[in-house]
């Protein structure tokens, strides 16, 4: 009985499914794999929001190819690797050539090694990735491919772009690096290492711990009484989600006054969750492509991100989505056809607007680039941070911008490229 | 010394909020045999339930009426549910908890959406009391540990010391024959599971707010407090005490200690080949493995002592 009820339920949806894309034959589709449920489905959820407003967008503006659509199928990873394949999976046999994903470095592995064989088994059936966010280095590097593009800077450049800032500061002269032991952590401790040699001598580090990620630790003042007393005046930090907020609100129980320089650990959703004393205790300073707050913010983004708030309900936050779609369908017309293969040279060395200046597609290992803003949290700005019309009270103020050529570093890609038809 | 007793403090501040956690637990298990999966949920929702409660009549308030509430909900749940599948046994049991953390899961992130809520430290009790070695101590944290004392000294005393105590001891044992001397058992489950849950919920309501508030917050408790009722040994609420001061202060000593073997070896006047394989070993400090000691001191108990340090029967 409920066997024949769910039968039905799943025939009828099927139906109306067909219906819709036979209806909508044309439409150039972008899959996209992202957590939809479980602990991290906001994120996923906030990503998917802003792909569909930037495709949207397109098609309002007459779409691509002379008037064909970009449509976002979303698939729900549920954050669990092995379920991402199998969505990869369906993605493939519904003969979708584009799939992008973000959350999660180590799905997107798995996407990249995924196809990357059914790409080399499946000549003229290729699928592209197009890297939304996850950040791991070696995804450019060792790692590279001609069907993955990322539109996030890495790892290594966004270490880049902070330790040249922290080189500027002229309060620090003693720096704690604490990260969490997973391959994100340990590529950023490795990467500001590395960096901060090269880039600030001057400056010593004072600590460099790694600890247990995931929100496993529970009570941050040891770790807090270490900083304390190794007198740093930074703290360099990878970490995100609980690991960054409560390290941060018990550094700020303690009174501990450092600089926080890190990459998640100012969000919006973070810094609703610590509250204003908090997040404004102490710079907590973080790497962007942009801010609303920004003096020199252009006008044109400003026009897109108010018709992106009247959608939402959601102050901006992330830019990169809007690079991805943008450059996405310059390198369609620009090609002339939807055929991944022939994307992808029209992709490479691809340039197009950026917050500050040009933003540009790498042709040696499809690596975006683009200069970065380093802004902290305050309550005294302009425009207040607003989620689904909640008003967080704060939001960011530039500390400086660090140009493209700053955080443009060497890579090990060695990259097979396909023959162009 | 000042370091000494500052890491001392904060150890026993964090096994405190361990003990608030898992004496519910403990408690639960003790009387009615059933290993409440569902414990952390109650504590997520004690947090959520604060937030919103001290939204409209502040923190203070909240404090009370919240564990209250999800008391209730406890013994709702135990009245209606565990109940009714008890008489399936224990695995059925286990398997409705653990439906119910996901159902909670679920529940909260309906209501309060899916990212964190700003529960915050109330205004009132947001300054720091007193300066050791250049860090202040926030005096919400004594609050804290004030109240957890208090927890434990009311719970043992109603446990020793008063007649329901005694009934709920005798209950857990001889449940037949309390229930010929009339005495309404399984009235007696319910109160103590609402009970049990209330202090999860009391525990979410203190931690909340400096842990932050987030449908993923149970989830992310889940093993520790395990680790704590283990290794006390099941049932037992001196045992929970113990053994969640230990951990706490265990672990906090275990952080700020940044000694490797090789720093022992080197003390001892040899330098190790730094290229081997073993290096990783050697290298490993007491610091980076703190986290693992709990996990590592709940594999020992149970090889030593099955029974906890003061259980009465193997787990």
């Amino acid at each position: 009985m409920l066997n024949k009820f769910i039968k039905i339920i799943i025939f009828s949806i099927s139906l109306v499914s067909f219906n819709f894309s036979a209806f909508a034959k044309d439409q150039i589709k972008i899959a996209m794999i992202e957590p939809m449920s479980g602990p991290l489905a906001a994120i996923g959820l906030d990503l998917i929001e802003q792909m569909e407003f930037f495709a949207e967008r397109v098609n309002e503006q007459g779409g691509v190819l002379g008037g064909r659509h970009i449509e976002i199928v979303p698939f729900d990873n549920q954050m669990i690797a092995e379920k991402t394949i199998q969505q990869l999976r369906k993605v493939i046999d519904q003969d979708i050539r584009y799939v992008t994903q973000g959350v999660g470095s180590n799905h997107a592995l798995n996407i990249l090694k995924t196809l990357k064989k059914h790409n080399k088994r499946n000549p003229g059936k290729e699928v592209m990735f197009l890297n939304n966010s996850a950040v791991t280095t070696s995804f450019t590097n060792e790692l590279c491919d001609f069907y993955h593009f990322r539109f996030d800077a890495n790892v290594d450049m966004k270490v880049a772009a902070l330790v040249t800032q922290l080189a500027k500061d002229p309060d620090v002269k003693k720096v704690y690096l604490i990260n969490q032991n997973y391959a994100y952590g340990q590529s950023f401790q490795a990467a500001a290492q590395r960096l901060l040699a090269e880039r600030a001598p001057h400056i010593e580090i004072v600590g460099d711990e790694l600890i247990v990620p995931f929100g496993k630790i529970l009570d941050f003042s040891p770790y807090v009484a270490k900083i304390t007393s190794s007198g740093a005046d930074a703290v360099l930090t990878g970490n995100w989600g609980p690991d960054a907020a409560r390290m941060i609100i018990a550094g700020a129980n303690a009174g501990l006054k450092v600089k926080y320089y890190s990459i998640y650990a100012g969000i919006p959703n973070a810094m609703n969750q610590m509250g204003k004393k908090v997040s404004t205790f102490t710079p907590i300073i973080q790497v962007t492509e942009s801010h609303e707050n920004d003096p020199d913010h252009p006008q044109w983004l400003k026009d897109i991100e108010a018709e992106y708030f009247e959608y939402s309900r959601k102050s901006p936050y992330a830019d990169r989505i809007r690079m991805l779609i943008e450059m996405f369908a310059t390198a369609l017309d620009k090609a002339g056809t939807d055929n991944p293969t022939d994307v992808g040279f029209a992709l490479e060395g691809l340039t197009s607007r950026g917050a500050k200046g040009e933003i540009y597609m790498r042709e040696t290992d499809h690596q975006i680039h683009f200069d970065m803003v380093l802004s902290h949290v305050s309550e005294n700005v302009e425009k207040t941070f607003i989620y689904n019309d909640e008003d967080y009270g704060m939001a960011y103020i530039t500390d400086g911008w660090v140009s493209r050529e700053d955080i443009t570093l060497p890579t090990t890609c060695k990259m097979k490229r396909p023959k162009k038809s | 010394m000042d370091v000494f007793l500052f890491t001392l403090f904060n150890g026993i501040l964090y096994g405190m909020l361990l003990f608030m956690l898992s004496s519910g637990l403990t408690l639960i298990f003790g009387m009615m045999g059933v290993l409440n999966f569902a414990h952390a949920s109650f504590y997520m929702l004690g947090a959520y339930f604060a937030y919103q409660i001290s939204e409209y009549v502040g923190f203070y308030p909240a404090l009370i009426i919240a564990p209250l509430i999800i008391a209730f909900l406890g013994a709702y749940v135990e009245r209606y549910g565990l109940r009714r599948v008890h008489k399936f046994g224990h695995v059925a049991e286990l398997l409705f908890t653990f439906g119910l953390f996901y159902i909670i899961e679920e529940i909260v992130q309906m209501v309060w959406g899916k990212v964190p809520v700003g529960y915050h430290i109330p205004p009132s009790m947001d300054f720091s009391l007193f300066n050791l070695m250049g860090t202040s101590y926030p005096a919400y944290q004594i609050f804290v540990l004030t109240v957890s004392v208090f927890i434990f000294a009311g719970l043992f005393a109603v446990l020793t010391k008063t007649r329901a105590g005694l009934i709920i001891k005798a209950a857990l044992t001889h449940p037949e024959t309390v229930s010929a001397l009339g005495h309404n058992v399984p009235k007696v489950f319910m109160m103590v599971f609402g009970l049990g849950c209330g202090l999860a919920g009391l525990a979410g309501v203190l931690a909340g707010n400096t842990l932050g508030t987030e449908p993923a917050m149970a989830f992310m408790l889940g093993p520790i407090v395990f680790v704590v009722i283990v290794v006390g040994g099941l049932g037992s609420l001196k045992g929970a005490l113990v053994a969640s001061l230990l951990i706490g202060v265990m672990q906090t000593f275990a952080v700020s200690m940044d000694y490797s073997l090789n720093s022992l070896i080197s003390l001892l006047g040899f330098s190790f080949d730094a290229e081997s394989l073993w290096r990783i070993f050697v290298d490993l400090t007491i610091s980076q493995l703190a986290p693992v000691l709990p996990y590592l001191l709940l594999v020992v108990m149970l090889i030593a002592r099955p029974r906890g340090l003061f259980g009465t029967r193997d787990v």
